[in-house]
């Protein structure tokens, strides 16, 4: 809550200064809500006036050519079908002067994205020229443009190494994300694909089709709910499994009596240093149908064994291809692939250890499992508690260990599950993923990618909030 | 003293046998990579015949389907790339989070925490649109474009080593004269070696690690042109695992190598910074 409360109050600093500044300022400085060089010509700035002036007129270009273009289209994103018009000047067939409605979406969030950065930086430049005037009329030295550019490398040295990568996010990250979300409130699909064809906006459609619509609709909640539940049962194991894992693997490497550490740590180290698409598709091979273990397990008799009391039906063991089987199998194949990653930071947390209280303890007569249970798993609880909750974030995207083991290899029987593209082995990512490139089912995936979000945040802040109130009670 | 010799047994009993169930999947790999068949070894776990004949097809004789050594040169070129931008922007980022006091500091940081909360395949969907519009998918520009672009939300690690950097020692150098850059420059960064052998090799390793962002971005495109991780998937499809699983094998082996030995010498800065930053928060 006071998180919320100091958010509010720097934002509201934020404009009360500006407000100050258009109330109180000179001429100059009231000028500058128009013409944003106006403030530095009067303080005889001119190099910082001319650039502004030019970042003012620049902006000004953008808005009257780019993005009034595209947004005066943003509200019914394109009326215009794409069709062939026979010319009878060059004789041939030509594409009429028809909307994409894509490119309308994107240059709409490009303007909306570049109007609401030069807000701010308005706001900002107004904010720059009342201090210079207060210090002007307090008598005080104003900076000349050598001394500002200094100021670059020095008290504003966070500007100069921010730009380029929070740029870098805000264009491959933030602008892609909006317009997913975006995308969630059309109709973008196989049958409105740019630029053949138009997509509009639906309101809410998609996301009543999700959480139950009806009719035709109907197969995409089915699913939803199916693989909802299998991606919280996953993330929930696989952190689970691997965390605890790592640390009993951790302990047992690194325990006083085992002879050899490192040399058993660099045994389970290659698992994890052969690359992902590497050892995934290996082990898809390895279980298959008709591959090597089911053909050692038919030769010494396992599935003859399993067969007569009817746990399979065919002359092999679906280990990937059918469901049951296949969602056990990949918690235990994460669990080859996870544990030696989390073996390694569990034995950096171990080397830390409180040794002293350790001993003084088995001085005291508590026995190993004592030890563990009341020194050694608070102390790695309480370092590694955060990583966990991430970890489950991560585990809910965990794409390639779903994708890799299955894709091609499971083919799912249920009719309504195939009628929505979703397999009963698929995370909420994977099936957003085989959505879009198989189906090209843009809505759905934008839907179903911000529901994702929402679970994720939801998990993270209560985690989080629940983690802090416990350090502050110790603390 | 029984109990401490059954004690020592029980421990290594348990060790080797988990020791054989980690490996024998790794084990696999290696002897099928030796085998003269060209087809999934499916009757029997050694192969039949031993030959090279799998990693001289796969170095020698490419075709159209298997092209290694353009994949290998397309990832290094790639890899090189992200390894110079993406250190760069992790380390400023980090440095500015950690070791400078600005308005705005705390918002920047919970959007990257929220940014970081959205499944990075949403937003390379709209990515690939924009950059078909620019006509840059199926380009190792493209490719490297989005690796880079984000690189820096991942600066959680790298800050919390510079966390651990002694604030006297920033402040006696300021008060020496230097300025914030050289601080950076000639203070934290002299003194954070493992997290920058970290962070660089963290940046190289991504392109030979990453699927999702390669296949959607360069799939489309000629065999030539693609990395090393959709080449190999490729290699596995339906109709041609039966000629290519034992080159798929032998890459795998041949790029495990210099990822595992790139690996093992990051893995002493890997638990050294995880753990410095987790310890830190």
């Amino acid at each position: 809550m006071d998180k919320v409360k100091s958010a509010f109050r720097s934002f509201g600093l934020f404009f009360a200064e500006f407000g100050e500044a258009v109330v109180k300022g000179d001429l100059w400085t009231k000028l500058t809500l128009v013409w944003m060089g106006a403030g530095y010509l009067g303080r005889r700035q001119y190099i910082k006036a001319l650039i502004m002036t030019l970042f003012q007129a620049a902006v000004i270009y953008f808005s009257c050519t780019f993005a009034v273009e595209y947004l005066a289209d943003f509200a019914t994103l394109g009326t215009v079908q794409q069709e062939s018009v026979f010319n009878v000047v060059t004789m041939q067939n030509e594409f009429n002067d028809y909307d994409n409605s894509f490119l309308i979406l994107l240059g709409s969030v490009i303007s909306l994205v570049v109007w609401v950065g030069f807000f701010f930086a308005w706001i900002f430049n107004v904010k720059c020229v009342w201090r210079i005037e207060r210090q002007a009329k307090l008598g005080k030295h104003v900076n000349n443009f050598r001394e500002d550019l200094r100021g670059y490398i020095n008290e504003r040295f966070y500007v100069t190494l921010l730009t380029v990568p929070v740029a870098g996010v805000v264009i491959f990250t933030i602008v892609p994300l909006i317009i997913m979300i975006f995308v969630a409130f059309t109709n973008y699909d196989q049958n409105h694909m740019p630029p053949s064809a138009l997509f509009d906006w639906v309101g809410l459609n998609n996301f009543i089709s999700l959480f139950g619509g009806s009719g035709l609709t109907v197969s995409f909640s089915y699913a939803f709910v199916r693989i909802l539940i299998w991606t919280l049962i996953w993330s929930f194991f696989a952190t689970l499994t691997c965390y605890f894992g790592g640390i009993l693997l951790s302990l047992l490497i690194n325990g006083k009596r085992t002879m050899g550490k490192k040399l058993w740590r660099a045994l389970f180290m290659v698992t994890v240093a052969v690359p992902q698409f590497v050892s995934l598709l290996l082990v898809r091979n390895f279980f298959a149908d008709n591959g090597i273990v089911n053909t050692i397990l038919n030769n010494i008799g396992v599935i003859g064994a399993l067969r007569d009391l009817g746990v399979i039906s065919n002359t092999y063991i679906p280990f990937l291809s059918s469901p049951g089987w296949a969602h056990v199998m990949i918690l235990i194949i994460n669990i080859w692939v996870g544990v030696p990653y989390q073996m390694l930071i569990a034995t950096g947390v171990l080397m830390n250890l409180p040794t002293d209280q350790i001993e003084s303890a088995s001085i005291d007569g508590a026995n190993k499992w004592q030890v563990f249970r009341h020194i050694t798993m608070p102390y790695v609880l309480n370092v590694t508690g955060p990583a966990l909750v991430t970890d489950f974030v991560k585990n809910i995207n965990n794409f390639n260990v779903i994708y890799l083991l299955t894709e091609s290899v499971y083919t799912t029987t249920n009719q309504t599950m195939a009628n929505s593209q979703a397999k009963e082995v698929d995370l909420l990512v994977t099936w957003l993923f085989r959505l879009t490139q198989d189906n090209y089912n843009y809505k759905m995936a934008s839907v179903i990618g911000i529901v994702i979000f929402i679970i994720c945040a939801v998990f993270t802040l209560v985690c989080f909030n629940r983690i802090n109130r416990k350090e502050g009670e110790y603390a | 003293m029984k109990r401490k010799y059954v004690d020592i047994a029980v421990r290594h009993i348990a060790l080797i046998l988990l020791a054989a169930i980690w490996l024998v999947p790794i084990l696999w790999l290696v002897v099928t990579s030796f085998s003269a068949y060209d087809g999934r070894n499916t009757s029997q776990f050694f192969p039949a015949e031993w030959s090279l004949h799998q990693y001289t097809n796969l170095v020698l004789h490419p075709d159209t389907v298997a092209n290694f050594p353009a994949w290998f040169k397309n990832t290094l070129m790639i890899a090189c790339g992200n390894c110079v931008i993406s250190s760069i922007f992790v380390l400023m980022v980090a440095y500015a989070f950690s070791c400078m006091r600005f308005k705005g500091r705390r918002g920047l940081q919970n959007l990257s925490v929220i940014v970081n909360l959205f499944p990075g395949v949403l937003s390379m969907i709209a990515i690939y649109f924009v950059l078909r519009t620019f006509g840059l998918t199926n380009s190792h520009f493209g490719l490297l474009l989005v690796y880079c672009g984000s690189s820096g939300l991942g600066y959680l690690i790298a800050k919390g080593f510079f966390d651990t950097v002694p604030r006297g020692l920033l402040e006696a150098a300021k008060i020496d004269g230097a300025s914030e850059a050289r601080c950076f420059f000639q203070v934290v960064i002299p003194l954070s070696r493992p997290i920058i052998v970290y962070t660089v090799i963290n940046a190289f390793l991504a392109p030979w690690m990453d699927f999702v962002f390669a296949k959607m971005i360069l799939n489309a495109g000629v065999s030539a042109d693609w990395t090393v991780a959709i080449g190999l998937y490729n290699m596995l499809e339906r109709s041609l695992i039966n000629s290519y699983f034992g080159q798929f094998c032998a890459g795998g082996v041949l790029i495990s190598i210099p990822i595992s030995i790139l690996f093992i010498i990051m893995q002493k800065f890997y638990v050294e910074g995880v753990t410095g930053g987790a310890v830190k928060g």
